[in-house]
């Protein structure tokens, strides 16, 4: 398997290349361009920043930050190609940030009070729903934290920047790579003990 | 990603599908966000320059006794202020607290409406400037530097 199956049954360039696009395109002051940006990339910053374990308002509001950061500071951004990168880690920067604050507020883990909350049709509850996914979710639901948020945040980058995540997830940059592959595993184990495959 | 089997490309693959599937964004969160990036005014209005003070509202500023002036004073979160006095057919003002150079700024006081008009005046080291205007109705300045533009919110006069 190569890196386009990534985008297989999404349209056929990858966010990544469609965003760079866009940002050049608006700065060279096309206006409208920005919409296509954001659009691109919010679905994006959406899993990045619920990986840290925040709440559906809070995560909406770390994405808001993020874009009005971009407008604030695109001139810093040297290389159009980096646009998706610096948007992830201005996200993944602010719910960490967010998570933290939210943490010392209140005690109960920010995951256990999401099946709680009558909010919409929980995520887990919807997995549930369908037994495959069942078996995928319980498996990713039976890892630390630590796996689970790494896991969902690699999962959607290209390039991830190894150093403001060792950072966030307080593990040396090193480890980060073998961690990865080493929360696969884990849940591959939890699969089979599943019965799943 | 060669660095990494194939196998964990395929599973990390199947995680993401899940995550897209079983928490998938707020249908109306792209729109918020195009909402909000378009309230940020992006070609234009960067950070909008804040109206502190206007002498028309407090008489006991016009120590000068100026009775034809108008002061206005406006700021910036970055830190940096512009006041600018409106006295007949002059406008005057001074850029204070400028990081930047000052001989790269450009202030621009504009009216809109039927007799909309534009006036561009650079500023002198001191972050002077001086336009022969007769701005009425609904002013604004606006500062341009180095490509970025902070605008004031329209002023009545």
């Amino acid at each position: 398997m190569s890196e386009d199956s990534r985008t297989e049954g999404q349209s056929d360039e990858s966010p990544w290349s469609k965003a760079s696009g866009a940002f050049i395109a608006w700065r060279s002051g096309d206006a409208r361009a920005v919409d296509e940006l954001v659009s691109t990339m919010t679905p994006v910053l959406w899993h990045v920043v619920r990986a840290y374990g925040l709440d559906r308002q809070a995560a909406e509001d770390v994405i808001q930050a993020t874009w009005l950061g971009l407008v604030r500071h695109h001139q810093t951004i040297a290389d159009p190609k980096a646009v998706a990168s610096w948007l992830i880690t201005s996200a993944r920067r602010g719910a960490a940030a967010q998570a933290r604050s939210a943490r010392r507020a209140d005690p109960v883990e920010d995951e256990k009070l999401h099946a709680a909350l009558p909010d919409v049709e929980s995520a887990e509850a919807l997995a549930m729903l369908d037994d495959e996914a069942a078996g995928l979710w319980n498996a990713v639901a039976s890892l630390d934290e630590r796996c689970q948020k790494l896991l969902r945040v690699v999962a959607f980058m290209d390039r991830p920047d190894y150093q403001s995540l060792s950072h966030d997830l307080d593990m040396p940059v090193g480890s980060i790579g073998p961690t990865r592959a080493r929360c696969l595993a884990k849940v591959r184990t939890a699969l089979a003990k599943g019965g799943g495959r | 990603m060669n660095v990494h089997s194939t196998g964990d490309d395929a599973l990390l693959e199947e995680l993401r599908d899940m995550w897209l599937t079983y928490d998938p964004p707020p249908s109306d969160l792209v729109a918020n966000m195009i909402a909000a990036v378009a309230a940020a005014d992006l070609d234009q209005e960067w950070e909008l320059l804040v109206l502190v003070r206007d002498s028309a509202e407090e008489s006991a500023a016009q120590v000068r006794g100026l009775a034809t002036a108008r002061m206005l004073y406006f700021t910036v979160a970055e830190g940096w202020s512009l006041d600018a006095e409106i006295d007949g057919d002059q406008v005057r003002g001074q850029l204070l607290d400028f990081d930047g150079d000052m001989g790269s700024v450009e202030v621009v006081v504009e009216t809109r409406g039927a007799a909309a008009e534009l006036w561009r005046a650079g500023l002198d080291e001191f972050g002077f400037f001086s336009i022969e205007a007769e701005p009425t109705g609904e002013v604004r300045f606006t500062v341009h530097h180095r490509g970025h533009a902070v605008s004031s919110r329209w002023v009545e006069l």
